[in-house]
Formats: structure tokens, C-alpha cells, sequence
């Protein structure tokens, strides 16, 4: 399980309490904080039956990949985890699938997206960012000299969201909405409340399950007009607020494990569906 | 002692034939398949016995595996035998009659013959016996010889290995070794490890289906429809296991008013078996439990057999056994599959149908009522609010 390491005032029991009943249901699990530990690289083998990987920093999407080379078998693969962290592979791939997603757009430089604004304001996000940090709303070319950023700019069309902030969740299937007060600062806030999936919501959530060939995976929706847009999707979220979340991942965990231990993907239709890097 | 065992399945490998094993029996198995080729080639199977931190194997040697087609030598097989166990499932007992009879026709052992069918059908042992009667001279002395069903307690969930591998093949089920026949019914039975003779065989059966398999339904058809795979999930599950819980003690109630309460029951028989559903180490799928709905939702069976007997003997309608009916109403219109987009048109287009057969079957209006009534709050849910967060908003 690889997991980060969150503060102490920052820790999630989902987590841990998947871990602790998979050891109860009789799977030897080991936990791995990349972000705490010195690896020797050429120490690194296969040695699990399967991976999971939670954490997505840097390190430990680095460390993935050294492993899934090596031949690992990782939940969620590999692949689909480094689309998932770059949004401009993930952003694309869910367009191609029919998945509503505002009007995105890259460039090497802010300054390209100065004549987009005459239409109306745009997110700004970091191509590889997480947890809303560095996500600014531009509404004039001035406040682009601002924007930070790596050689890659991300942008979005704004469209004023409905409302609060929107999560959808899917765990094997099942499909959860929260919604909670942006930013969630607490805990408590973060397991917001939970509010009704619709037909359509329920179509798209596992539109982007089916393009990216996982079954696990968060989505940040925004309702705007009446229209759904997605803006984020990530792979392996905390799942706040979705009712007995440790249980029911542990539960696909477990299957996925089994699956494995017969040879066949961790993913069901992984085969077909995985992702090319 | 010879034995044979008819059925190469998760029951007769993994319950009857590994008792019958553990007696000394010298066993015969008959069957279909890769399986038979298996263990004829290896000559044995194994038994892996788990609970919860704790397993043990058994190896079970096979004397003797034979297909079904092979039907003179099963007959010889059987002229020799003291003992027949059958496990096939009780639709095919009439296809396996002929092998029976004819080995009762080749018999030159004074010693009566007893047959056992593990069916999980109350009927069982009376029924194989009328189609083996049905097979055999009018003059010939039936009678003689023994027929009973029997009530298994042991969970067996799945056949690991490959039978097309040189391997032996593994059966998984829990430790539980306790089986009920009906006494009067079986003639000079040799000793065997669990064996319980009853003289009340259809309260020991019912005892086992309104409780421990209505608990057992009940898990995993709410559990089918929160989106868990596992038996051992779903329990863990605080509303799984209340509803669970309030199932069983609705069909405790109606037996302990039928049969007495020591029969039914009480609530560390209730924990015990939660604690058999925790069972990791088994494995057990919920589409496995759940499997061939149609004929748990009859009338007599774990569900509305219970909530019949809650009904009869307390003039009062169950309040959970009808819901878990519904849950099952629900996994047989999706078809096993709660996450496919189809869903709710499917529980739309299928279940209306199956509340009708349910109402045609059972003529009971107040329960197919509540039934029905369950089934609609489940099916609204899923027309307006897709997400199952509890079983409150399923019902919604």
C-alpha cells in the first residue's frame, strides 16, 4: 500500500482502516511512505502480489513506474495514474470519451490565453496540481502576468458553479456524491453531505471510469446552467464522506487482489482498456 | 465400507465425500467433466477447512472416479456400496435415479443400501427415492433399503484449482461437519463424523433454511444491491448486519412457535452464525449466495417460507424478511449486476414480472403486499437517486 504521510492534524482513519481489515481478511499488507523513507533504487523489485497505489506524489508516481517496468501489477495501473496526474492527458482523454468538459485549452506562456478572455473569464490550474492549490480564476489579461507557472499553462472556461463544490466518487461501480464548502478546511468538512446522482451525472461518472479503464477514481464536478462539466478526475481520492468508505474499498481491494492471484488484471477489462504513457 | 458419492461438487467432494473419507470409506466418485478426469488421474482431492486464523487440509483419496455415462460400472459401484451420497442439486435427481436403481437391481449384499442426498430440499430423499422406485420392478423390495435428505451445516464456497492440471484439486469450506438425517428413514447407518439422526426431519430442515440461510440470503442480497462482493464485506456492514440479524430473528420467532424455542434458537446461535458469515478465508462472493434467485423467493424457501411461518404463528407480517424478498426480486431483474448502466430500466422492465410470479406462486396477499411494497421503495431509489448510501435512501 503506498501511501503518504499526512500530518498528524491531517489524517483521514479511511485509510488505515482499509489496511486493518484487509489484514483481518487475511492479506498480508505492507505500507510504504515513499516520502519518509531513503530508497536505494536498485533495491527495488517486485515483491506484492499487488500494489496500491494512494499516494500521488511525485516520488511516489516516480517509484510506480520503476515498479510497474519491473512488471508490478498496481492499482490503479500505473499508466492511468500518471494520465490522471497530468491534466492536460487526462482532460483530453476524457473529451475523446464524450465526457462534458469546459473549453480547455495549453500554452507555454500565459500571455497566449489573453485573447480568450474577451469571451469570459478562465481557470487557471497547475497542469499537475492537487487539492485546488495554485487555482486561479483570470477575468483580465493583467492578472496573467501572475500566473505561475513551469512552461505549461492549463487553462479552463469558468462557468459559476451551482452551488457547492461537487465530488463524485466511484469505487467498483458504486457511484457517490458529496458535496461540500470550498475550501473544506476540517475534517467534518470534508465529509461535506451527500446529495442525489442523477441518470446523467451516474452516465458521465462512469464515462470516465470507461475511458481511462479504471473503476476507482474521484471527479470534481461543477453544475453550471444545469450543465455538468467535469474538471478534475483523480485516481485513488481520500474518499471523504462516502459512507462506510473503508469497508467498501477494502472490499474492491480484496477482489482486485483475487483477481490477480487467478492472473487476471487487477481491473476487470484492464487489458483492453489500459492507457499507453 | 464402500461408498459412493454422486456429484463431484463443492458438496460431495467438499462435505459428503470428505466425511465419508475420514470413516475409512473406500469412495467412489461419480460425475461429470474435467473434474472426474482430475481425480481419477491423482487418485485424491484435498479440503481446506478455514476459519478465521486458523485452517487445516485434508486429503480425501478417491478409489475409484467415474463419469456418469459410465453407467455399469456406477451400477456395480453401487450393488457394493453401504452407502450413496448424492449431491447434484435437486433438479437433477431424477436424471441420476436410473443409476441408483440399477445398482440396487445388481445388489447381492445383504445389507440394506442407505442413500443421503445433501440437497439443501426438504424433499429431497423422498423424491430420489419415488424416482428410483419408479425404476424398479414392481415386486422389488424398496423398502429394504434407506433414503433421507440432509441438513448441511458446512459452508462451501469454491473448487480451487485447475481440473485440466495434473494437480489435485482444493475444496474450501468452513469446519462445520454437522449433518441431520431423518432417522427412521435410513436402515442400519455405519457411524460417520457428524452425523445427527432426527426424528422431526422437516423442523431440523426448516430450523437451518428460515435462519442461518435467510441470515445468509439476506446479506447477500442487501449486499448485492450496496455494491459489496463479499459475504465477509457486507457483513461488516452495520445495516447489513442489523437487517441480517432482524431476518433471522423473524424466522427464530415463527419456528419457535411451530417447533419450540430450542429448536430456533437464540441469540448466541445468532452471533455464531454472523461470526460464519465474517469468514474471510471463504471467499464468498455475493453473486455466489445470491445465485438462482427464483427459486429462493418460492414460496416455501429461506425467505417467504420463513415469513409464512412469522405469519402463521404470530398473525403479525415480518417486517424484514419481506425486504430482503424485495433485494431479491431486485438481483434477479438486474441479472447479478447492480453497477451496469441499464439498471433501472432492467429492474423496470424484469421485476414487475417477478412480483407476479411471486403473487401467482404465493397467494398470501399480505405479504407478496409487503414484498411488493419493499421492491417499489427499492426501485424508486434507483429511478431518482442512483448513489446507494444506506438502505434508507435505497428505500427512498
Amino acid at each position: 500500500m503506498v501511501m503518504p504521510r499526512h500530518p498528524r492534524s491531517k489524517v483521514s482513519p479511511i485509510m488505515p482502516m482499509v489496511v486493518e481489515l484487509l489484514d483481518e481478511w487475511g492479506a498480508e499488507v505492507e505500507t510504504i511512505c515513499p516520502e519518509e523513507e531513503l530508497t536505494r533504487l536498485a533495491d527495488v523489485h517486485v515483491e506484492h502480489d499487488l500494489y496500491v497505489l494512494k499516494c500521488g506524489s511525485e516520488l511516489a508516481l516516480s517509484l510506480a513506474g520503476a515498479l510497474h517496468a519491473a512488471g508490478a501489477t498496481i492499482l490503479n495501473p500505473f499508466p492511468v495514474a500518471l494520465a490522471c496526474r497530468d491534466k492536460v492527458i487526462a482532460t483530453r482523454m476524457l473529451q475523446a470519451a464524450g465526457v462534458p468538459t469546459p473549453d480547455t485549452y495549453v500554452a507555454a506562456h500565459p500571455g497566449e490565453l489573453s485573447p480568450l478572455l474577451d469571451d469570459g473569464p478562465l481557470v487557471v490550474k497547475p497542469y499537475r496540481g492537487s487539492n485546488g492549490v495554485g487555482v486561479h480564476v483570470v477575468w483580465d489579461p493583467d492578472q496573467l502576468d501572475d500566473v505561475a507557472h513551469g512552461g505549461v499553462v492549463f487553462a479552463q472556461r469558468y462557468h459559476k458553479p451551482e452551488g457547492r463544490d461537487r465530488k463524485i466518487y466511484v469505487i467498483g461501480g458504486q457511484v457517490f456524491g458529496v458535496k461540500r464548502v470550498w475550501p473544506a478546511r476540517t475534517y467534518e468538512e470534508k465529509l461535506g453531505e451527500p446529495f442525489n446522482i442523477t441518470d446523467e451525472l451516474r452516465e458521465i461518472a462512469l464515462a470516465c471510469g470507461g475511458a481511462l479503464g479504471i473503476e476507482l477514481y474521484g471527479l470534481d464536478i461543477i453544475v453550471s446552467d444545469g450543465h455538468p462539466y467535469v474538471v478534475d478526475i483523480s485516481s485513488f481520492p481520500g474518499f471523504k464522506g462516502v459512507p462506510d468508505a473503508s469497508l467498501r474499498l477494502a472490499d474492491y481491494i480484496y477482489a482486485a487482489a483475487e483477481r490477480v492471484l487467478r492472473g487476471e488484471p487487477a481491473v476487470p477489462g484492464a487489458a483492453t482498456t489500459e492507457v499507453s504513457s | 465400507m464402500r461408498a459412493v458419492v454422486i456429484g463431484a461438487g463443492r458438496v460431495g467432494l467438499g462435505f459428503a465425500g470428505e466425511l465419508l473419507g475420514r470413516a475409512g470409506a473406500k469412495l467412489t466418485v461419480v460425475g461429470r467433466g474435467q473434474v472426474i478426469d482430475n481425480l481419477g488421474r491423482t487418485g485424491h482431492y484435498r479440503v481446506r477447512l478455514v476459519d478465521p486464523g486458523w485452517q487445516e487440509e485434508r486429503r480425501v483419496r478417491v478409489r475409484r472416479a467415474l463419469p456418469a455415462s459410465e453407467a455399469d460400472a456406477v451400477a456395480r459401484e453401487i450393488a457394493r456400496a453401504r452407502l450413496v451420497a448424492v449431491a447434484v442439486r435437486p433438479e437433477n435427481l431424477g436424471a441420476i435415479a436410473p443409476l441408483i436403481a440399477a445398482g440396487l437391481e445388481a445388489r447381492t449384499r445383504k445389507k440394506p443400501l442407505n442413500v443421503i442426498a445433501f440437497e439443501n430440499a426438504i424433499d429431497a430423499g423422498p423424491n430420489l427415492r419415488a424416482a428410483v422406485a419408479e425404476r424398479l420392478p414392481a415386486d422389488f423390495r424398496l423398502e429394504r433399503h434407506g433414503f433421507s435428505g440432509a441438513v448441511v451445516s458446512r459452508a462451501v464456497s469454491s473448487i480451487l484449482g485447475d481440473p485440466a492440471a495434473p494437480e489435485p484439486l482444493t475444496i474450501l469450506g468452513d469446519p462445520a461437519e454437522r449433518f441431520q438425517v431423518h432417522g427412521r428413514s435410513l436402515k442400519a447407518l455405519p457411524r460417520l463424523p457428524g452425523l445427527v439422526k432426527v426424528k422431526d426431519f422437516e423442523a431440523a430442515f426448516n430450523a437451518k433454511l428460515y435462519v442461518f440461510s435467510a441470515g445468509h440470503a439476506t446479506v447477500a442480497y442487501l449486499g448485492f444491491l450496496k455494491g459489496y462482493r463479499y459475504v465477509h464485506a457486507a457483513v461488516r456492514d452495520h445495516e447489513i448486519r442489523m437487517a441480517a440479524l432482524a431476518a433471522m430473528r423473524e424466522g427464530q420467532e415463527g419456528l419457535a412457535a411451530r417447533y419450540g424455542r430450542k429448536l430456533a434458537g437464540g441469540e448466541a446461535e445468532l452471533e455464531a452464525i454472523l461470526w460464519r458469515f465474517d469468514n474471510a478465508a471463504l471467499n464468498d462472493p455475493v453473486t455466489r449466495v445470491g445465485r438462482d434467485p427464483g427459486r429462493k423467493l418460492s414460496p416455501e424457501e429461506r425467505l417467504l417460507g420463513a415469513a409464512r411461518l412469522y405469519e402463521e404463528e404470530t398473525g403479525k407480517l415480518p417486517t424484514m424478511l419481506p425486504v430482503a424478498a424485495a433485494a431479491a426480486v431486485c438481483f434477479a431483474a438486474v441479472d447479478g449486476d447492480p453497477t451496469g448502466a441499464e439498471t433501472a430500466r432492467q429492474l423496470s422492465a424484469h421485476a414487475p414480472g417477478l412480483l407476479q410470479e411471486l403473487s401467482a406462486a404465493k397467494p398470501d396477499a399480505g405479504l407478496t403486499e409487503s414484498v411488493t411494497a419493499a421492491w417499489e421503495r427499492f426501485s424508486a431509489g434507483w429511478r431518482h437517486d442512483s448513489p446507494l448510501f444506506t438502505l434508507a435512501t435505497r428505500e427512498r
